[in-house]
């Protein structure tokens, strides 16, 4: 997820481009600038959802890579002036009964300005790249997604 | 005298750019209230040098939340800078997705983003102010309803403009790509389901709304309430368009004060900048600054929903003419003043944009082959404009023979409101909080000030998943924290 015209916010498809350079086996990558209601249709239909994005919180070193899990998203903690965020997601999805992932993982870097319009990340988020992408591999590897070595034309998806 | 000072914080995705400031005196009221939004920086300078056609796609990628009416805007500029007509097939098929946008925009605002207030309440519990709390209260097969049409209605927008969210439909002189017979059929079907989910959900605002004596009187409260000038896109016959026409603009008593093809926007509009926003002011030029001021002497107007339906002279479709005669009468007449009856015109747009995506895929031109006039001239000035669902958005670009960039400006929709909703956040504020009183539900009002114009605020701070995206600060004249609130 991010904005690919604002610097280090897009500092997720850069994370998503490197592993989809690597097909692993049942993954499919998708690269979105959207936000609330339409994430679900890209997450309807999949078991599991791994998130990359940017985050802004000013709480910790720029380059540090966050992670949250599904629980973490359980609660609704206040309204949304102009959008559903993914704990509404989550609640809406089981209340109509979407097939949703069951396990979501979210991994976000630390950035320090994403509200500047520029083409590239800034060197800091370039050089904790490896880092968020490292942290991916490690998640999929986890859900039992096989290592690219010979996965060389892509896998079976995993929606139904 | 002696001010504290609270802060409305939210640090959430999209509305972490705007704050909410209010100031209160040593009674406890409130001595000023503002809106401070740090907006993006950078972007006329990131767009010189390139080439003009690739605005459509850039200037989409601005925002994630409405991407289609740039993407529209910056089309409609490059038609202008290139001198060249849109083929009429083409504009059909720009006008189609257009308005399927629209429907689809406004179905949003309605039951996801500024509806919760109103159909679950603006004092219930804030855990049921959103999405989960609307389907609590209209049902779930409506919750249903609504995902599934909101899917469906991007499925239009998908086969025409080829992404939903940077779409890569408009050309100067008409579109990439045209809408094939086969299609035509489903489209069609989906265009009256559509038109059947407007009218419902103009049921369900009356239902829920209009018979609420409370939710009536809030809407139409003194607090929620400003007498300014408005502006919209008419047609000809000064009927609301979405897609294109005349920028109207009707004093506070209704009349028309201007009309104008936006080549001209510049000898009506201009910016006013105050230091403690980087957002600007835009304000009618001929009548003049007067500070955040209402009535006729002050230059400040609105754009959106309400604005549009005051602006215009009625609907351009007959179902949303007859809600259009019903909202004013309901209203007290016209023009309407108070900021929360954007609500109530939103779903009345909702059902024009509807009737419009009926007639143009019945229309047999809809699926030509022949959908662009390609450009022959030297570019130098394009100015290009639409209605947002947020409201008037205009792009001006100017380039070099070569078509490369040499100068952006745009309004973008919220801009035009913005001096309007600091007014309303200001008023609201002043109405609602007394002696110290800020309730949560006190707290809800004040920012329903400002989400009842649907406010878009760019799209690239996240927030701290679990954290509460909500911050009150009490603060002393020198800015030391008495007392720090969070939900």
């Amino acid at each position: 997820m991010g904005n690919d015209i604002l610097g280090d916010d897009a500092v997720g498809f850069h994370a998503a481009r490197s592993l989809r350079s690597e097909p692993f086996e049942g993954v499919d990558v998708v690269e979105t600038g959207e936000a609330g209601l339409a994430l679900l249709d890209h997450l309807e239909g999949y078991d599991r959802a791994l998130i990359l994005d940017a985050i802004a919180t000013g709480k910790c070193r720029p380059g540090t890579v966050l992670s949250w899990g599904r629980k973490d998203f359980k609660d609704i903690v206040s309204p949304s002036p102009h959008f559903s965020g993914l704990p509404e997601l989550i609640q809406l999805a089981e209340r109509v009964g979407m097939h949703f992932p069951k396990d979501m993982r979210v991994l976000a870097m630390e950035v320090e300005d994403p509200t500047v319009f520029r083409e590239s990340l800034t060197p800091g988020a370039a050089q904790a790249l490896p880092a968020l992408v490292s942290e991916a591999r490690r998640v999929l590897a986890e859900w039992g997604h096989a290592q690219p070595a010979a996965m060389l034309t892509g896998g079976p998806r995993t929606r139904r | 005298m002696k001010q504290r000072h609270v802060a409305i914080d939210p640090i959430t995705r999209l509305e972490g750019h705007g704050k909410i400031d209010i100031f209160l005196n040593d009674k406890g009221d409130v001595d000023h209230a503002y809106l401070q939004i740090p907006e993006l920086r950078g972007f006329e300078v990131f767009s010189l040098g390139r080439p003009s056609e690739d605005m459509p796609q850039i200037t989409s990628r601005i925002c994630g939340v409405c991407p289609t009416a740039h993407h529209m805007a910056a089309t409609k500029a490059l038609d202008d800078l290139y001198q060249v007509e849109c083929h009429p097939v083409g504009r059909k098929i720009r006008e189609l997705v257009y308005n399927t946008f629209m429907l689809e925009d406004h179905a949003l605002h309605v039951y996801i983003l500024g509806g919760p207030d109103f159909i679950v309440g603006p004092d219930a519990p804030k855990e049921l102010r959103n999405v989960i709390g609307v389907i609590g209260k209209v049902g779930l097969d409506v919750g249903k309803k609504v995902i599934s049409m909101r899917r469906r209605l991007r499925g239009i927008i998908n086969y025409a403009g080829g992404k939903v969210i940077h779409p890569v439909l408009g050309l100067p002189g008409g579109v990439a790509k045209g809408i094939s017979p086969d299609q035509i059929a489903e489209f069609k079907q989906i265009a009256a389901e559509g038109l059947e989910f407007a009218k419902f959900t103009l049921q369900v605002f009356k239902d829920i709304v209009l018979k609420n004596e409370a939710y009536v009187k809030l809407i139409t409260s003194d607090a929620f309430t400003h007498k300014t000038y408005y502006m919209g896109l008419v047609d000809k016959d000064n009927k609301v368009n979405f897609y294109d026409g005349d920028v109207r603009v009707v004093t506070p008593e209704g009349k028309e004060y201007a009309k104008f093809p936006i080549r001209d926007y510049l000898q009506h509009i201009n910016e006013h900048v105050e230091p403690w926003t980087y957002i600007k002011f835009p304000f009618l030029k001929n009548v003049g600054w007067k500070g955040f001021t209402e009535g006729g002497r002050s230059g400040v107007y609105a754009v959106a929903p309400m604005a549009r339906l005051n602006a215009a002279d009625g609907m351009a479709t007959p179902e949303a003419q007859k809600a259009y005669e019903e909202y004013f009468k309901v209203l007290g007449g016209k023009p309407v003043h108070h900021t929360l009856a954007n609500h109530y015109a939103r779903v009345i747009e909702m059902i024009q944009a509807a009737e419009t995506i009926v007639a143009l895929v019945n229309d047999p031109q809809i699926t030509s082959k022949d959908f662009r006039t390609l450009p022959t001239k030297t570019p130098k000035i394009g100015v290009g404009v639409v209605e947002a669902p947020r409201g008037t958005l205009i792009h001006h670009y100017e380039t070099d023979e070569r078509g490369l960039m040499r100068k952006t400006n745009l309004i973008v929709a919220t801009i035009g409101n913005s001096a309007r909703i600091a007014m309303s956040v200001d008023k609201a504020a002043k109405g609602l909080i007394k002696g110290g009183n800020v309730s949560d539900g006190l707290l809800n009002q004040v920012e329903m000030a400002f989400r009842a114009y649907d406010p878009c605020f760019g799209c690239a701070t996240h927030t701290l998943p679990g954290e509460m995206p909500l911050i009150v600060t009490l603060r002393d004249l020198k800015g030391g924290v008495i007392k720090e609130i969070r939900r």
